[in-house]
């Protein structure tokens, strides 16, 4: 057993990360809230810096590091925008289905631009009848001469109104019990009968866009099938599971954070009785919630990041992290607010957006019980003491 | 042979820097410490300068070592320093002060290094110890922590201070004594770094209003300042005060304002009858540069903040609630009178 | 033309932290436990000069430091960022030195670099002062030991006409401003040359994932005293520096610190009867 360290380079790029969301992120943060804005161009520049392709390898563009590196930019950048940390992760959550199951021509056309920065990419599954129902998805395709004629709603999607490449699941066929057969598909911005539907006002995580996509007849090339046909399912379902968990895992984290500093930074300054309120033992017992949840979470999400660098199947610590880190997010905004009494609930301080943001988490990626089913029918099946 | 104790008297466009009287003032103590034996001495460098001595020898400069030439109208450090550790060389003081403007910064150390010997930096005072050598007080960490620097056995022992630190006091005059320093020995046009670098010229625009080391009340901003429209209050509240604004790093980064009116550690040091500050949080840097204010008085909405620890008084209170209110109350137009 | 460029740097204490530091009044120490150390500010400044060179003209850029062990995660941050090569020169002869001893090494440790890859820098930038000590005096006594031109606080650096492309003096002469107070200097200067630039000379770029990947297979060289064979004694660490430290003391600037109560405009009264008592006329 080692002593539980990040590598000097992992250190090295938290500092550069750290570093530049103090200086682009944090000033504006509040105000992409309050504007319900993406901010396009500061996702531009963190591609620059190869947080949007960080474990996708060198050869297609990328920063060639690993899930380790993804949490700690996710961390960072939703421990002052977790809107932005939301737009970042479903980034990565649409452009690693195309890492994975892609062809090489499909890896060499769009990773690169996905990458740098100068394109933004999203996944979209989850449909009016269809979320934690995965199997129920009415997004029909159909072979058509050379290529598919894609009809059908997803609702719900990250990135909807800003993304150039999506990653789409439609049903492609039946098996023989009547079950859908899903593919997976990438479509591109500007195709004919392709369009972004309505955009939601979201309670929190504001710096990111969710809405729907609409398909009216749209005609994509046969190229654009991701996989095999039929292997739709599975491409969603390993994406949402190790990379858009694992991301909603890492937010909570940010979260968790901004809401310890803010705790902290309070409970010394506020004066009351004469003395900081940090001397008081209720106030204390707070702010140690808050740091116990803050070190529970963080371990769980870079013991899953940890496991999935070195390629062992994590679906369920992920899960366990996922539901740990956001859960442990609502209620640590909600105690820094409690320990902020009137002060709490005044926009000037972040901490109603960090509590907006922390329950706005819990949904996405599967909600708490999808997360506790999971969690459950692992452990039930396969616990080992 | 006798104590020496050097000034280097800067010129700028023509005319002495004042921290020169301050150190040729300081230089006259340190004299006096020492004993009888000790002198002091100026060197002086430019075109055209001459008629300057003079001032030099009011301020109690026994002899003035100068360098008068056309190659020297413009400050160099590659001529510079062949002229001084030339004279330096020649004539072994024990002592040589600089003032730590932008020119002494880049020239101090230099002829230091030419001559092997150590300098103090940026000091805020400097005396003479029981060795009859002399003791530097140099500010770290942002004013945080001030250390005496020695220089035991090299000479000259060698400092530069910063200007407006030192008091400039009324004179000593001496007759006026001119020791040329011949620049043909020293061979300036065959050395490869004076060739290597050639001074331009200057540019210069002094700022408008009351100079900041001479206001009576300086009204200081900081970051909680939060926006240039309010910094027009705080400008128009010194004005309407008789005296200056200043202000913090932060309120220089956003800029509201200008660095010339920055005060701290890389900025002025100042010393006026009022400081009163606004949304200035109080980091060390800046403390260094105004704990030397008659009364201390901070506006500041975190009452933790570090500034109210060096304050007199203090006011809780967003900057900007108070600003209004106190601008109306002191403009000369009355409005105060008409309030009450 | 290419450049051969080396880039000083400092590891200081994080200036956030400065009101941890501490002294001991026993040791006459100052403390400074458990304060991060930091990539001098305005080192990055001169290292993004460097890699501006670079990117311009070509060439390389190489960065140093005397400091102790941990100064190396600094010097990777710099490979991070862009540099070439990095040395650190460390070893316990070299500590305790004054500017002209820290200046004294590290032109030694250049004269090693040159010697090592066969080439002679044309510029050795550093930033214009330390954020701990800030003597401001490396930079221009690292040019006297060097022997080049040096100038301080410098705010902008341009091809001078007569160096731009198919100029008399193409490439090497340099149009440059310093600062000083409340204008600046116009200078021209020929590399080889020592700079300290200012913090206004350009906002240095940030880190990327991709420069921390690419630092992996860049050179750390660590020197100690043995490896600086030309240097003298005379010259180096606690004893080759000409200044010594004294005595050390905490700066105590505590004043009362009274709270001024009531409403704001009660308030604003007493401000304007402070300032009347203390020789300020208000409002007559």
């Amino acid at each position: 057993m080692h002593f539980f360290e990040f590598s000097e380079e992992l250190t090295l790029l938290r500092k550069a990360i750290r570093e530049f969301v103090e200086s682009e992120v944090a000033p504006n943060a509040d105000e992409w809230d309050k504007r319900d804005e993406c901010p396009v161009d500061v996702f531009k520049k963190l591609g620059e810096l190869g947080v949007n392709g960080i474990f996708v390898p060198e050869k297609y563009g990328g920063a060639g590091l690993g899930h380790a590196a993804r949490a700690i930019c996710l961390e960072e950048i939703s421990r002052h925008s977790a809107g932005l940390g939301m737009t970042m992760m479903t980034h990565h959550l649409g452009l690693y289905p195309i890492l994975h199951y892609g062809s090489e021509e499909q890896k060499n056309k769009y990773l690169p631009d996905l990458c740098s920065g100068t394109k933004i990419c999203g996944l979209a599954v989850t449909e009016p009848g269809g979320g934690s129902d995965f199997n129920g998805q009415k997004t029909l395709a159909v072979k058509s001469g050379t290529g598919w004629t894609v009809t059908g709603r997803k609702c719900f999607i990250t990135n909807s109104h800003n993304s150039d490449v999506t990653v789409f699941t439609a049903k492609t066929g039946e098996d023989e019990k009547g079950r859908s057969k899903l593919s997976a598909f990438i479509v591109e911005r500007g195709v004919k009968g392709f369009e972004p539907g309505r955009k939601e006002d979201k309670l929190g995580l504001r710096a990111s866009v969710t809405g729907e996509l609409v398909f009216t007849d749209a005609e994509i090339p046969d190229t654009a099938l991701l996989g095999k046909e039929g292997g739709g399912a599975r491409i969603g379902m390993d994406g949402i599971s190790e990379i858009g968990r694992a991301g909603m895992s890492a937010i909570g984290v940010g979260i968790l954070r901004g809401c310890l500093e803010e705790a902290i930074k309070f409970s010394n300054e506020r004066i009351l009785y004469g003395k900081p309120i940090a001397k008081l033992q209720a106030i204390q017992f707070e702010v140690a919630k808050i740091r116990t949840d803050y070190e529970a979470a963080r371990l769980l999400t870079y013991y899953a990041a940890g496991m999935k660098d070195d390629g062992i199947p994590c679906a369920n610590e992920v899960a366990i992290a996922k539901l740990f880190s956001t859960e442990a997010s609502v209620q640590a905004a909600k105690r820094t607010m409690d320990l902020m009494g009137g002060y709490g609930i005044i926009n000037e301080y972040p901490i109603g957006r960090f509590l907006r943001d922390a329950i706005t988490s819990i949904p996405s990626g599967g909600t708490s019980h999808i997360h506790q089913i999971v969690i459950a029918a692992n452990t039930l099946n396969n616990f080992q003491p | 042979m006798g104590v020496k104790i050097w000034v280097h008297a800067e010129v700028f466009e023509g005319e002495i820097a004042d921290v020169a009287f301050e150190l040729l003032s300081k230089a006259s103590v340190l004299a006096k410490s020492i004993g009888e034996d000790a002198k002091v001495e100026a060197t002086l460098v430019g075109c055209g300068i001459e008629s300057k001595a003079a001032l030099l020898a009011e301020y109690g400069a026994v002899t003035v070592h100068m360098a008068d030439d056309s190659s020297l109208r413009l400050y160099s450090p590659a001529t510079y320093v062949h002229v001084l550790a030339g004279m330096a060389d020649a004539h072994k003081p024990d002592i040589y002060l600089f003032g730590a403007t932008a020119v002494g910064t880049s020239l101090a150390p230099a002829v230091a290094a030419r001559l092997k010997t150590g300098i103090a930096a940026h000091c805020v005072d400097i005396h003479i110890g029981g060795e009859k050598e002399l003791v530097a007080l140099v500010p770290s960490f942002g004013g945080k922590v001030i250390g005496e620097i020695l220089c035991p056995v090299r000479r000259p022992q060698m400092a530069s201070v910063k200007p407006g630190v030192l008091v400039k006091k009324s004179p000593a005059p001496v007759p006026v004594n001119i020791e040329k320093q011949e620049l043909s020995s020293l061979k300036l046009n065959e050395r490869p770094d004076v060739s290597q670098l050639e001074p331009v010229k200057t540019e210069r625009h002094p700022p408008e209003g009351l100079p900041l080391k001479e206001a009576d009340v300086v009204v200081c901003g900081g970051f909680g300042i939060g926006g240039s429209k309010n910094w027009q209050l705080l400008e128009e509240l010194a004005q309407s005060l008789g005296g200056a604004a200043a202000c913090t790093r932060p309120a220089v980064d956003e800029k509201w304002c200008e660095e010339h009116i920055m005060v701290g550690t890389s900025g002025q040091s100042i010393s006026p009858k009022v400081y009163l500050g606004f949304g200035v949080s109080g980091a060390t840097h800046h403390v260094c540069g105004m704990s030397k204010s008659g009364v201390v008085i901070n506006v500041n909405q975190d009452a933790e903040a570090p500034i109210f620890d060096v304050s007199d008084f203090c006011v809780k209170a967003d900057a900007n609630s108070i600003l209004p209110l106190l601008l109306d109350a002191v403009r000369p137009d009355g409005k105060a009178d008409r309030r009450e | 033309m290419p450049y051969n460029v080396a880039v000083c740097i400092k590891p200081v204490p994080d200036p956030k932290y400065y009101d941890k530091v501490t002294i001991d009044p026993v040791k006459k120490t100052i403390t400074r436990t458990g304060i991060p150390i930091l990539f001098n500010p305005v080192d990055k400044n001169a290292l993004e000069a460097a890699l501006r060179l670079r990117e311009r003209y070509s060439g390389t850029v190489a960065v140093i430091s005397m400091a102790p062990p941990e100064g190396a995660e600094i010097l990777r941050e710099a490979l991070a960022m862009g540099a070439d090569s990095a040395y650190l020169l460390s070893d316990r002869a070299f500590a305790g030195a004054d500017t002209l001893a820290t200046s004294y090494t590290l032109f030694h440790g250049l004269k090693k670099i040159e010697k090592e890859k066969n080439y002679l820098f044309d510029f050795v930038l550093c930033g214009c002062e330390s954020a701990d000590g800030a003597t401001a005096q490396v930079s221009s006594q690292l040019g006297e030991w060097l022997r080049m031109p040096h100038l301080w606080n410098v705010f902008l650096m341009d091809a001078a006409e007569t160096g731009k492309a198919g100029g008399e003096h193409e490439g090497n002469v340099f149009s440059v401003k310093t600062k000083i107070e409340n204008g600046y200097m116009e200078w021209r200067i020929k590399s080889p040359a020592v700079m300290g630039v200012s913090r206004e000379l350009n906002k240095p770029r940030f880190t990327s994932a991709m420069g921390i990947v690419k630092a992996r297979n860049k050179p750390i060289t660590l020197w100690n005293r043995a490896d600086l064979s030309e240097a003298d004694d005379e010259f180096l660490g606690l004893k080759g520096s000409p200044t010594q430290p004294g005595e050390i003391f905490a700066v105590d600037l505590k004043r009362s610190g009274k709270f001024l109560t009531g409403t704001h405009e009660e308030i604003v009264k007493q401000i304007v009867a402070i300032m009347k008592t203390n020789g300020i006329l208000v409002g007559d």
